[in-house]
C-alpha cells in the first residue's frame, strides 16, 4: 500500500466525517420535537361528555378493568364521568370501538409518564381535555 | 454416562439471566468444552395465558393471544379468531380475507427479520444485527399507520378485521417492501457466502427429517430438511386468501446431506420464507377488492356463542400454531382454550440436538431453531 493511497483513504474518511457533521442527525430531538404519529395512533383517550349517554359499553368492553364509570357525576342531561386507570390500560381500542355515540376517542398523546402511580389515574377533569401541566426540567419547559 | 465422565462433569445453567437466553433456563452438563447432557426447563415465562382466556370474552381473547408472541402479532391472534368464527359460523367478507392475508405475511417478514438480526447477535456478528432491524422499522411504521400500534396490533376480529387500509398505509407497506427487496439479496449473498458464518453454522445442529417430525418440529425447521410441509398449502383456510396468488412452498435441499438440515440450511430457508412472503404480498396488494371489512352482525353474534368445539390453526413464523376452543351453550367466555405453540417442540428438541457439541455451538443451535418463550410458557 503506497503513501498516496493511504493519504487518499484518510481524506475519504475525513470527507465522510465532515459531511456527517453538517447533516441533521437521524434521531429525533425529544422532547423538543416528536416523531410522526398517524391519525390512527392508539394513545390516551379523550372523553367528550356532551355526546356520552352513560351506556357503559366501554366499561363492559375493557379487558383489563381500566375504566370506571360514575353515573351520579353529571354535567349534561344524561352523561356520566369516566375514570381511566392508565396503570391498567393496554390501549387495545375495544372501548373506542364499543362507543356508538362518538364520545370516546384515542388521541396521539402516548407519553404518559408521571411522578406517582396515583397521577396515572385520570379523573373526569383530565379525561375531558388534552391540556396538561408543562414538564419542567433544569429550568426549561417542554410540551 | 460412565462414572468417570460424571466425576469430571460440571453443571452450568444457561439462563434465565443470560441475555441471549430469551428468559429461559437450560441446564447443561459440560465435560471440558463439550456438552454431554442438555436439560431444557420451561416455565420461567409462565403467565397462565390459557387460564386468562377463560376469563375474557370472545372479543378480548385475541388480545391475549397476540401478547404471547408480539413479533408475529397478526399471526398469533388468528387461531383464536378462526376458532370463534368456526363456532359462531361467521362469514368473512372478501376484502377482510385479503387484508388479513397481507398483514399476516407482513408480520411473518417482520418476525423473520427480527430473528436473523438476533441470530447475528448470538453468533457475535453485531453488524449483522442492525441491518435487518432497520428494515424492520419500516414494517413497524406500516403497522402503526394501519392499526395505530406498532406491536400490539389487535387487528383481526371475529368476522373480519378492525382497521381498513387507507392510501398511506398501503404506501408505507410498499415502501417497506421496496426497501426489503432492495437490500435482502445483498445481505443474503453477504451472509451465506461468508467464511466466518459458514464455519459457525455448517454441520452444527444437524438432524434429519424423520427425527424432526418425531420431535414435533414444524415450519421452517422441517422445510429446511426438504419437506414441503406448510399449512398454507396443505390445509387451505377458507377465511384467508392464499389461493388468490401463485406461490410455491419454499424448501431447502442441501447436496452435502440430503434430507437433513443444519443451522446454515435453516438460515437460508428463512431467507426463502421472507422472499415468498414478499411475493405473496406483492401479488395480493393489487387484488384487494372493494367492500365491507367486517360483517356488521359479527359483533352481536360473537357476543354469546353456541355450544361447540373448534380448532383454529395457522402456519406461523416458527411453525404450526393452533388453538383448541370449547364453549358451553350461550357462553360469553370459553369453557377451555388450549394453545399449541410451535416452540415447545423446538425447545425440547435441544435435549437431543445439543449433546456432543461444544459450548460455543449451543447458542448457534438454539438460535437457529428460532425459539420464542411465549410459545412454550402459556
Amino acid at each position: 500500500m503506497g503513501f498516496f493511497s493511504t493519504l487518499g483513504d484518510i481524506f475519504r474518511v475525513l470527507r465522510h466525517t465532515f459531511r456527517q457533521t453538517m447533516t441533521r442527525p437521524f434521531t429525533y430531538f425529544y422532547p423538543f420535537e416528536d416523531r410522526y404519529y398517524p391519525d390512527t395512533t392508539r394513545g390516551r383517550h379523550i372523553h367528550i361528555r356532551k355526546n356520552c349517554t352513560a351506556c357503559a359499553q366501554c366499561v363492559k368492553a375493557c379487558p383489563t378493568i381500566a375504566i370506571r364509570i360514575d353515573k351520579q357525576d353529571r354535567m349534561y342531561e344524561k352523561d356520566a364521568a369516566l375514570h381511566f386507570d392508565y396503570t391498567r390500560c393496554i390501549f387495545c381500542g375495544l372501548c373506542v370501538q364499543a362507543c356508538k355515540f362518538n364520545a370516546l376517542f384515542h388521541t396521539k398523546i402516548v407519553d404518559l409518564s408521571e411522578e406517582t402511580r396515583e397521577d396515572l389515574q385520570y379523573g373526569p377533569d383530565r379525561m375531558g381535555t388534552l391540556e396538561r401541566k408543562p414538564l419542567k426540567w433544569r429550568g426549561r419547559t417542554f410540551r | 454416562m460412565c462414572p468417570e465422565i460424571v466425576d469430571e462433569a460440571a453443571q452450568v445453567w444457561f439462563g434465565p439471566q443470560h441475555v441471549s437466553a430469551h428468559g429461559w433456563a437450560t441446564k447443561l452438563t459440560i465435560v471440558g468444552d463439550y456438552i454431554v447432557e442438555c436439560d431444557p426447563n420451561a416455565g420461567y415465562f409462565h403467565r397462565s395465558a390459557e387460564k386468562c382466556l377463560e376469563f375474557r370474552n370472545f372479543q378480548q381473547g385475541a388480545l391475549i393471544m397476540e401478547r404471547l408472541c408480539m413479533l408475529e402479532a397478526f399471526l398469533a391472534e388468528y387461531p383464536y379468531v378462526k376458532a370463534v368464527e368456526q363456532i359462531a359460523q361467521l362469514d368473512v367478507p372478501e376484502r377482510a380475507r385479503v387484508m388479513r392475508t397481507i398483514m399476516m405475511e407482513a408480520s411473518r417478514i417482520h418476525s423473520l427479520q427480527f430473528w436473523w438480526g438476533q441470530f447475528g447477535a448470538e453468533l457475535g456478528l453485531f453488524a449483522m444485527t442492525l441491518w435487518p432491524w432497520v428494515d424492520r422499522e419500516y414494517f413497524l411504521d406500516a403497522f402503526e399507520e394501519l392499526t395505530g400500534s406498532r406491536h400490539a396490533v389487535s387487528y383481526s376480529a371475529p368476522g373480519g378485521v378492525k382497521y381498513d387500509f387507507n392510501e398511506k398505509s398501503i404506501k408505507m407497506l410498499e415502501r417497506a417492501l421496496d426497501r426489503l427487496e432492495d437490500r435482502l439479496p445483498k445481505f443474503r449473498d453477504m451472509i451465506l457466502r461468508s467464511p466466518t458464518f459458514k464455519l459457525r453454522t455448517k454441520k452444527i445442529g444437524l438432524f434429519d427429517a424423520a427425527q424432526g417430525l418425531k420431535w414435533g418440529l414444524s415450519g421452517p425447521n422441517i422445510k429446511a430438511c426438504g419437506i414441503p410441509m406448510d399449512l398454507r398449502k396443505d390445509d387451505p383456510d377458507p377465511n384467508l386468501a392464499y389461493e388468490m396468488c401463485d406461490w410455491e412452498v419454499p424448501v431447502t435441499t442441501n447436496e452435502d446431506h440430503p434430507g437433513q438440515c443444519d443451522a446454515y440450511d435453516r438460515m437460508s430457508q428463512r431467507f426463502k420464507e421472507i422472499e415468498t412472503s414478499a411475493s405473496i404480498i406483492r401479488q395480493l396488494l393489487p387484488q384487494v377488492p372493494e367492500g365491507p371489512i367486517i360483517d356488521p352482525k359479527a359483533r352481536a353474534k360473537a357476543n354469546r356463542l353456541p355450544e361447540g368445539e373448534a380448532y383454529g390453526r395457522v402456519e406461523g413464523t416458527r411453525g404450526v400454531t393452533t388453538l383448541f376452543l370449547k364453549t358451553a351453550d350461550k357462553a360469553q367466555t370459553p369453557y377451555r382454550a388450549k394453545i399449541r405453540g410451535p416452540c415447545f417442540a423446538s425447545y425440547y428438541s435441544l435435549k437431543h440436538l445439543v449433546p456432543g457439541s461444544t459450548f460455543a455451538d449451543f447458542v448457534v443451535i438454539f438460535g437457529s431453531l428460532d425459539p420464542y418463550p411465549g410459545w412454550w410458557d402459556r
